[in-house]
């Protein structure tokens, strides 16, 4: 049997290659990055939401599945460049530092992930220009090290606030979709915040907060337990102060139908999930069909998710639309199952 | 630009008489509008409030507003200005000069407990309402209302005799808030006491057996009563945000 291809080495991609050899099948794993592990390695994820599992906790035994088998070829740094029907199966195109040139697979897993939001294009806030505005992804290895830090001064911070729906929920940068986990790794983050430092007070600017299903307890723990603070209102722009050394958000409590411009030292952007630029060329490569937010959609989302429409394609993941490590773990089992069954037929 | 509908503005200040920079202007520019702005976050109330025993579900509002929308007084009574969410989310978040105006509506209370019975979060709203009119009442946040004034005076005559001068009340609380009824009014009130046996006021004074040694015992039960209530408050601080 020819390999399967397993386009993108996260959650959804490790799972389904690590689910493929388990089933005895060998497997192409092609990842462009130097590293497996997808956006939890890149950004160095710390606990996970809902149940504050440490990320490694999850993503290590994923990799070590991957990692700990002659059926799964690992290649790094490398992208598929074509790709060619055949009577059953592909004929792609290798590109990467290892082998170049042309490969038979038998059928193909696109789990090519999601980028985050690039908050710099949010221009009213300020990121990039003010070293107190941090993006929630690079707080994430921040909290993970314990380097609570002001970056502007190196002092502790007393008081700090995550905004919400940041390239998320809004037409102005063309994202209208929700990111599905902003709230939750926010509230997350914040819950870590408390339990590291209970001195620091946290606020989390909302419209709305989607903690869906048993993700809700995340959410009133954060209360409840850990006296977050929600104030209901999207921040409209923020400007520094004190030289640089705090950040003044100004915005309307919408609760109170009053205006408010208060002083943090420093703000935490719930950055939204975005195609990744490696859906796009794979929906171009494989002619595949995306929605109009640019992610893959597959053929019946109700009945099978992870079917493309094209025989031999499946996704998985968050190629798919924004999604959390769970449910991306089960795509990619689920398409493993799929390949794995077209490739044998 | 004169402001024309004064009677519409929230927060209105006005002076007699301004100067600037050492010039006279008094006149039409007497008055100003107070920012609306809120531009600062206090926790120093919450905090308080979760400390006290009635307060510790503070922290779970998340104002969806259900025990407003059943509480007798906001819709049944009418009384719109009793909103026990909005008195939390004030709570919570240090809006205390906003709060303070609600220091005598938040003693509206019936204590018919709908709100504890439907809040989803569980938050013993009535109890945390109370909380937060005792804080105001305790931190000397809100301004004295007469009914405020008249306990004060009543506690102190009580405590004079141990036994309630209802003239002598009368005549304190009418000093204390520089109003008095008129002569006849009085007259007529005070022949009434004395006809049913209550007038003891100046010479008819009485006084309760033994309160020589009663009252210092009480006074001392009030005040350590009052040092406990207070316990924790905290310490005065400038006024943040808000009009
Ligand atoms: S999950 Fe939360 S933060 Fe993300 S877009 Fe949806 S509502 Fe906004
Ligand atoms: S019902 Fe409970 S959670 Fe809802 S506003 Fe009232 S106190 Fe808050
Ligand atoms: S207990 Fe008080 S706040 Fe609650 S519903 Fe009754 S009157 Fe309203």
């Amino acid at each position: 049997m020819n390999p399967v291809l397993v386009l993108g080495g996260g959650p959804a991609g490790l799972s389904a290659a690590a689910e493929l050899a388990a089933l005895g099948a060998p497997v192409l794993l092609v990842e462009k990055a130097e590293y497996l592990g997808g956006n939890p390695k890149r950004w160095h994820y710390s606990l996970l939401a809902p149940d504050l599992t440490p990320a490694e906790e999850v993503m290590g035994p994923l990799l070590r599945r991957v990692e700990d088998t002659d059926l799964i070829e690992r290649r790094l740094r490398s992208t598929v460049t074509r790709a060619e029907p055949r009577d059953r199966g592909f004929r792609v195109e290798l590109s990467g530092p290892e082998s170049s040139g042309w490969r038979e697979v038998s059928s193909v897993i696109l789990a090519t992930g999601f980028d985050h939001f690039d908050s710099r294009r949010k221009y009213e806030y300020g990121y990039g220009r003010y070293p107190a505005l941090i993006d929630f992804k690079e707080f994430e290895g921040m909290i993970h090290d314990d380097r609570l830090t002001r970056p502007s001064d190196g002092a502790l911070p007393k008081r700090i606030a995550w905004l919400l729906c940041v390239g998320s929920r809004d037409v102005q940068v063309g994202n209208p979709w929700c990111c599905r986990m902003g709230c939750a790794v926010s509230i997350k983050q914040a819950v870590e915040v408390r339990q590291k430092h209970p001195e620091i007070d946290a606020y989390v600017y909302y419209m709305d907060i989607r903690t869906y299903g048993l993700w809700e307890d995340l959410y009133w723990k954060s209360m409840n337990q850990y006296g977050v603070k929600f104030v209901r209102g999207r921040i409209g722009q923020i400007t520094q102060a004190e030289g640089g050394k705090r950040l003044v958000a100004t915005g309307e409590d919408t609760l109170l139908s009053r205006p408010t411009e208060v002083p943090f030292d420093m703000i935490v952007l719930a950055s939204g999930m975005e195609p990744g630029t490696g859906t796009k060329d794979a929906a171009q490569i494989f002619g595949l069909h995306v929605g109009p937010e640019g992610f893959l959609t597959p053929k019946l989302s109700d009945l099978n998710p992870v079917d493309s429409g094209r025989p031999g394609i499946f996704l998985a993941g968050a190629a798919t639309g924004p999604k959390a490590i769970p449910d991306s773990v089960t795509e990619g089992m689920g398409a493993a199952l799929r390949a794995y069954k077209y490739a044998r037929d | 630009m004169p402001i024309v509908e004064k009677s519409l503005v929230e927060g209105l200040q006005r002076t007699e008489t301004l100067e600037v920079e050492g010039i006279d202007v008094s006149g039409d520019w007497n008055t100003f509008i107070a920012s609306r702005v809120h531009t600062d976050l206090d926790l120093s109330i919450v905090d308080w409030v979760r400390g006290q025993p009635q307060g510790t579900t503070i922290d779970r509002c998340w104002q969806c507003g259900t025990c407003t929308a059943g509480c007798c007084l906001h819709t049944d009574y009418g009384l719109e200005e009793f909103n026990p969410r909005y008195f939390i989310y004030l709570a919570q978040l240090g809006f205390e000069k906003e709060l303070a105006r609600y220091a005598q509506t938040v003693w509206r209370c019936v204590s018919c407990n709908k709100c504890v019975e439907r809040c989803p979060k569980g938050v013993k709203v009535e109890e945390v309402v109370h909380s937060i009119g005792t804080y105001l009442e305790l931190s000397g946040t809100a301004p004295k209302s007469p009914a405020d004034r008249f306990d004060e005076a009543y506690t102190r005559n009580l405590l004079e005799r141990g036994i309630l001068d209802e003239a002598g009340l009368f005549q304190a609380f009418e000093a204390g808030e520089g109003r008095t009824l008129p002569t006849r009014e009085k007259l007529r009130m005070g022949l009434k006491l004395l006809f049913s046996g209550r007038l003891h006021t100046g010479p008819l004074a009485k006084r309760t057996r033994g309160w020589g040694r009663l009252r210092p015992v009480l006074e001392r039960m009030l005040a350590e009563d009052l040092a406990g209530r207070r316990r924790g408050l905290p310490s005065r601080r400038p006024p943040t945000g808000g009009p």
